[in-house]
């Protein structure tokens, strides 16, 4: 606890402090208290722009995931539990290996000589830009959030009785129906966790669009880690952690409410 | 389902498990593989990418130092966190899940943050980021956590009556600890301490900020490595990596098996 403290706490809370202090040149930062970080970094249109990016980014991976996912998760839901192990396996499988390894793999498949533009080559469609663009970006982060969507989504549905789609579909509903009336609405609690998540963690991911999107896809962390190692601007850097941190909880309450309000309804 | 989906969807559910597995694959093909890139056909096996990343210093380096950190960060997460986990459990009353939330919270805060919170920290109290402190930390931060799940959903399982039992038989709180609490955690022990390793080891954005001069991770070395070229050096480091948490998870496996692993990580 006391190093929970002193190692997570209060460097947070300095985080937020020197947030509010001047910016130096011939030191990190004078002990004179300012606004004017924030100020840079609320009315810099260009700072919008990248904090506007990388919520499209992560609005489009954890809504991806989540319809890529949802089959997946049902379909070792309604598995054998000797079967449901080893699908398990396999998707923690990628979550053992680090994630620049994976993003390593995605650049020896995505690159211009890459496998799968021989792929399209061979089929006569041509080679396409697959890398060092949004499009990598976006393979990328969908790939390594996946497990997390999957493996909430699956927690939920396990808890979908099979026998309420039985009842359902003996009542004469069409499958289509009993989907969308019986196992949907009780599996949102585990398409919430898992939107959060997956949202939350493509906001701060770092390694995807500086590998995937070489220099030409910028979004807030890259943006963050570069005032704070290449600029040595730390107040600016930590003004800027400290922006994204709120709007990314802010977004986050927001949905969480019209989540609940939505479960309600249903309830 | 009827008709066509019977056929489509599990169809669908192998092409996402390809999709899942696809780059860790192609990774360590591209290690045995002679050529420059990857073709298909592969052009032919070859342990040449293997002699270039162990003849490499920075790489071998990284991955020594990389190893030794791993293991300090393992030893040091596990002892902190079985105790908080014990801690919380069985003597922490009103606070309870206040502690719980705080004890994960690190995994709940994004790690670049945390990285960056820490380095500039680091700096503030005069200890910088020479000789890998700041990195042992800042690791150590982020692995108690699983540590102290892993340990905490073993816990509450058993009754606390059968502590009391050998310690009203005599037994001082050592001795009930060794003989009693620790063969009931073990495997929770255990399957925490493999998580920390694997995150430790593969651990990236902390190590990105707080990695000082002669302390570069493994991945942080791959990192570099990548934004300038990507030969197939990179491909046998990334096999080597993997091969290593797979040899962690399968010495596991022999020790207290693997469902607990799995079970206990989310």
């Amino acid at each position: 606890m006391v190093m929970l403290f002193f190692f997570f706490v209060l460097p947070y809370a300095n985080m937020l402090y020197i947030s509010f202090l001047t910016r130096a040149y011939d030191e990190p930062y004078y002990h004179v208290a300012t606004l004017a970080n924030y100020a840079n970094v609320l009315s810099d249109g260009f700072n919008w722009e990248i904090i506007g990016l990388t919520f499209w980014f992560a609005i489009v991976t954890a809504a991806a995931t989540l319809a890529l996912s949802y089959p997946v998760a049902y379909f070792m839901a309604r598995s054998s539990s000797k079967r449901k192990g080893i699908l398990l396996a396999l998707v923690l499988a990628p979550l053992l290996v680090g994630v620049v390894v994976r993003s390593y793999g995605w650049m020896i498949l995505l690159s211009d000589t890459g496998l799968v533009n021989q792929f399209l080559n061979w089929m006569g469609i041509g080679a396409r830009k697959l890398m060092y663009n949004q499009t990598g970006v976006w393979i990328g982060l969908i790939h390594v959030y996946m497990p997390f969507m999957v493996i909430s989504l699956m927690n939920a549905l396990s808890d979908v009785d099979p026998e309420l789609e039985k009842a359902s579909r003996s009542l004469g509903a069409s499958a289509w129906t009993t989907f969308w009336r019986v196992v949907w609405p009780l599996s949102l609690p585990g398409v919430a966790a898992g939107t959060v998540l997956v949202f939350v963690l493509s906001v701060s991911a770092y390694v995807i669009p500086s590998l995937l999107g070489g220099y030409n896809v910028l979004t807030a962390p890259l943006l963050i880690v570069q005032a704070v190692m290449d600029l040595f601007n730390w107040p600016l850097g930590s003004a800027l952690a400290m922006v994204l941190f709120a709007v990314t909880v802010g977004t986050i309450t927001l949905f969480n409410r019209i989540m609940s309000r939505a479960m309600k309804g249903i309830a | 389902m009827a008709g066509p989906g019977r056929l489509l969807f599990p169809a669908f559910v192998t092409l996402m498990f390809a999709f899942l597995l696809a780059p860790i694959v192609i990774v360590v093909l591209a290690a045995f593989n002679s050529g420059e890139y990857l073709t298909f056909p592969p052009e032919g096996f070859s342990l040449r990418w293997f002699e270039n990343f162990f003849q490499n210093r920075p790489f071998m380096r990284a991955l020594g130092f990389s190893l030794r950190l791993a293991l300090w960060v393992t030893f040091v997460a596990t002892v902190l966190g079985t105790l908080a986990s014990l801690f919380v459990v069985r003597h922490a009353r009103r606070l309870r899940d206040f502690l719980r939330v705080l004890f994960v919270a690190p995994l709940a805060f994004p790690s670049i943050l945390t990285g960056i919170a820490l380095l500039i920290y680091f700096y503030a109290i005069g200890v910088g980021t020479s000789g890998g402190f700041a990195l042992g930390v800042g690791h150590v931060l982020v692995c108690t956590p699983f540590v102290f799940i892993s340990v905490t959903s073993v816990l509450v399982r058993f009754d606390s009556s059968i502590e009391e039992a050998s310690r009203s038989l005599g037994a001082g709180p050592f001795t009930t600890f060794r003989r009693i609490t620790l063969p009931m955690i073990k495997g929770g022990v255990v399957s925490g301490a493999v998580l920390a390793f694997i995150t430790s080891f593969d651990q990236f954005p902390i190590s990105l900020l707080l990695s000082g001069i002669g302390t570069t991770t493994l991945p942080v070395q791959l990192f570099d490595y990548l934004r300038f070229s990507f030969d197939p050096t990179a491909a046998a480091a990334s096999t080597v990596s993997v091969a290593i948490t797979v040899l962690a998870v399968i010495l596991t496996e022999r020790f207290v098996g693997l469902g607990s692993v799995y079970g206990e990580k989310r």
